[in-house]
């Protein structure tokens, strides 16, 4: 008996002994980082030995240079103090980290979060209404970006950027290979069967694309992924106008012109930097990825107007633009909303921003910064910034986020990753992902119109 | 239980029990409050339903409703795959770990062996790597680019290794785990070898058995209980699958989804911030976990009478 029990004692213990040691080895899991970024965060400001009178908040986020910009704030001012922590990228676990500091309530006052996923953070009730400081601020932002940061009367924070889509293009490649820029998604489909030709299979036209970026050529398309129909709503990532964009892509990998280097690995800056991925076709901020991490690609690359369904057609997507949102539980959401303002509008701590992150401002006082003006020795020369000028004006309206757009994108970014790989056609990737979607929102009893 | 008695003992007996309770105290601290309390926690948060309702703009309600997180767990097709994925996966990986990390030990513990302390160190080195960074570098392996080996294979004999694959992709990580695990076991079991008292060995010796023999009737058999603990901590640890498939998942062509395995789908609900299913789901793979492990050591235990 004794014996036995003995026995049961050691399993058990040997069991819990090993879950312990997972759950502290873990390194992945979000919950480690975010308590001991918080315990870091405590003794830091407890020893920062800032003036008593100073009102300290805390920032996440991760955009190169928004570390500067704080900097740049907490010297010009002494009653608001920013502390700026940069954590991962919300797709990467920031958003986990964030909602769980919420949860923790933690006190963390403002975080970067992705117009895309605002809504979300909404329906987690993890964001801090500001419109009774905010509301004054309306007309100085960009219409499409001022409604990306309300959700009725409600507004959540301050729009930092929009990313209007163009075409990104190696310009030496297009010219060794005597190709003509794309105009219309034809022609695109036409460049990238010549360049694998001329090249013998070498360079890819471009690489695969997964959830908000491949959803940028959706939304070109006027084909949005959810609206509000009353008090429901309507799911539609799978639907006519979405088919046309999916038909499309399945000729281009059935064509053999995707590189099989996945999005944001390694292998992708690599293919981006030497050349044998010639084009992509992503939101401005591609503009910063390219010049940070694909630096051997220098005065190769260009950029041009986005690819068009009809020649002669002005249709441009979106992808990303994020805000600086005011979380719940934020001690002081007056100081929070005073620090966002000023780094969305502030001319010399968005120029840091332009050039650093190649942000493009949702303040429309911005549009004509001297930073937007610059000739850019990356691209050859070329004054990007006029092409998305042009284009932010261009963007296509009415696409609406889901109500839990992580959920939403994990089961699409499962069902493309398929179809990069040539065992389902987007169209089937599509339909599952508009079925897993409106099962797991009426999961949690929110209602669907189909 | 033991209390009454040792309440009637002397004051020095007391004063020994009061210095050990204050030497278990860290532990039991530590123990109750990142342990016992965390899991109480589990058990009560999957025992709610997230409740949202319209458009769901404000934040969600819980309310008490026991079933309905298991009720769904157990409809959850994806779910119920990866369970069964891992088991596939222990089944098949754990002994062939186990195997290998006993073959390493007996090599290293036999006479005739050199270099046993460079071997040693050679064969638990991956262990020492991060499981995470491990991953990492086997994915620079296997990426469907950039591989090494798929290049050199291209090259030689023209064609290519589909570690991704629908079909491979288990065994791609199966892989991983065995390359960084097994010198781990091959420690536990080799140092379990050094209690095999050497009269022993030198009787047999004595009597004529060969090298195989001693290793197969007598070394074996006398590391049973290194063995059975190792074979534990590999099911507990196959259960737990979650770094290596994580960290290739980007790379996979969507082979391994957001439920590859249970505690990647635990993790995708948490990210969903859907916590209570998430529990339940985590206390299904403890509950599972536990009953498998007593249930081995149940078996094991009683062939030894």
């Amino acid at each position: 008996m004794q014996r036995k029990k003995a026995t049961a004692v050691f399993a058990a213990g040997a069991a819990i002994l090993s879950l312990t040691l997972a759950a502290c080895g873990g390194g992945s899991g979000s919950a480690n980082t975010s308590t001991s970024g918080s315990a870091s965060g405590a003794s830091s400001s407890a020893t920062g030995g800032y003036p008593a009178a100073a009102k300290e908040i805390t920032f996440w986020g991760w955009a190169p240079g928004y570390d500067k910009a704080v900097e740049a704030f907490n010297s010009s001012q002494s009653a608001i103090k920013v502390k700026y922590e940069e954590i991962s990228p919300g797709a990467k676990g920031g958003y986990e980290k964030m909602l769980n500091s919420v949860k923790a309530n933690q006190g963390t006052c403002l975080a970067q979060v992705g117009y895309e996923t605002l809504t979300s953070f909404a329906a987690q009730g993890a964001l801090e209404d500001v419109s009774s400081y905010a509301k004054s601020s309306e007309s100085e932002f960009a219409p499409g970006a001022w409604n990306s940061v309300k959700i009725g009367e409600a507004v959540y924070g301050a729009p930092v950027d929009q990313g209007p889509m163009a075409l990104f293009y190696n310009k030496k490649v297009f010219e060794k290979y005597g190709i003509a820029v794309p105009t219309t998604w034809a022609e695109y489909q036409a460049a990238g069967k010549t360049l694998k030709e001329k090249s013998s299979g070498k360079v890819s036209l471009t690489s695969s694309y997964l959830n908000y970026d491949f959803a940028g050529f959706t939304w070109q398309a006027s084909a949005p992924w959810f609206g509000v129909e009353g008090d429901s709503w309507k799911v539609s990532i799978s639907s006519d106008a979405t088919n046309k964009v999916s038909a499309y892509w399945d000729g281009l990998v059935k064509d053999g012109v995707i590189s099989k280097a996945p999005m944001w690995d390694q292998s992708w800056y690599t293919g981006l930097s030497d050349g044998t991925i010639a084009t992509h076709v992503g939101a401005v901020w591609i503009a910063g990825i390219l010049k940070g991490d694909a630096k051997g690609g220098s005065g190769d690359w260009a950029v041009a107007p986005m690819p068009q369904w009809n020649a002669g057609d002005t249709a441009v997507g979106n992808v990303g633009g994020s805000a600086s949102a005011v979380l719940k539980g934020c001690s002081d959401p007056e100081a929070a909303w005073t620090f966002a303002h000023w780094m969305s509008t502030d001319k010399d701590a968005f120029a840091g921003l332009v050039d650093s992150a190649a942000l493009y401002p949702a303040a429309t006082a911005l549009l004509d910064l001297p930073a937007l003006a610059k000739e850019d020795p990356y691209f050859g020369g070329q004054k990007i910034f006029d092409v998305f000028k042009d284009a932010s004006g261009k963007v296509v309206t009415g696409w609406t986020w889901g109500p839990n757009m992580p959920e939403t994108v994990k089961t699409l970014d499962d069902q493309l990753g398929k179809t990069w790989s040539g065992t389902q056609t987007f169209e089937e990737a599509t339909k599952a992902t508009q079925e897993k979607t409106v099962s797991d929102l009426k999961a949690q009893g929110l209602s669907v119109a189909e | 239980m033991t209390t009454p008695t040792l309440r009637t003992s002397g004051g020095a007996r007391r004063r020994a029990t009061r210095s050990a309770w204050l030497f278990l105290l860290p532990f039991a601290l530590l123990f109750l409050l990142m342990y016992l309390v965390p899991l109480g926690f589990a058990v009560v948060q999957s025992l709610f339903k997230l409740q949202r309702s319209g458009l769901g703009l404000s934040a969600p309600t819980l309310t008490f409703d026991p079933a309905f997180n298991y009720g769904r767990l157990f409809g959850d097709a994806d779910f119920i795959a990866s369970l069964g994925r891992v088991v596939v996966f222990g089944v098949v990986q754990v002994p062939i770990m186990l195997g290998l990390a006993l073959f390493l030990a007996l090599l290293i513990d036999s006479r005739s062996a050199k270099l046993k302390g460079f071997y040693r160190l050679a064969a638990f080195l991956p262990y020492a790597v991060p499981g995470v960074i491990s991953a990492v570098m086997w994915s620079f392996l296997y990426s469907p680019v950039t591989s090494p080996l798929n290049n050199a294979l291209q090259d030689a004999f023209g064609f290519t290794l589909p570690f991704f694959s629908e079909s491979w992709v288990l065994w791609s990580v199966a892989n991983i785990v065995t390359w960084g695990w097994t010198g781990y076991n091959m420690l536990i079991i080799y140092s379990s070898l050094q209690t095999v008292p050497t009269e022993v060995i030198e009787a047999d010796r004595l009597d004529g058995a060969s090298s195989w023999r001693i290793a197969w009737s007598i070394k074996i058999p006398m590391v049973r209980p290194a063995l059975i603990l190792t074979t534990i901590l590999s099911i507990i640890g196959s259960a737990q699958l979650y770094n290596e498939p994580a960290v290739l998942q980007p790379l996979s062509g969507g082979t391994i989804t957001k439920t590859f395995t249970p505690l990647m789908s635990a993790q995708a609900q948490a990210a969903a911030q859907n916590y209570p299913y998430a529990a339940a789901q985590a206390v299904v793979i403890a509950v599972l976990v536990g009953v498998l492990s007593i249930t081995f050591f149940k078996i094991t235990n009683r062939g030894d009478k």
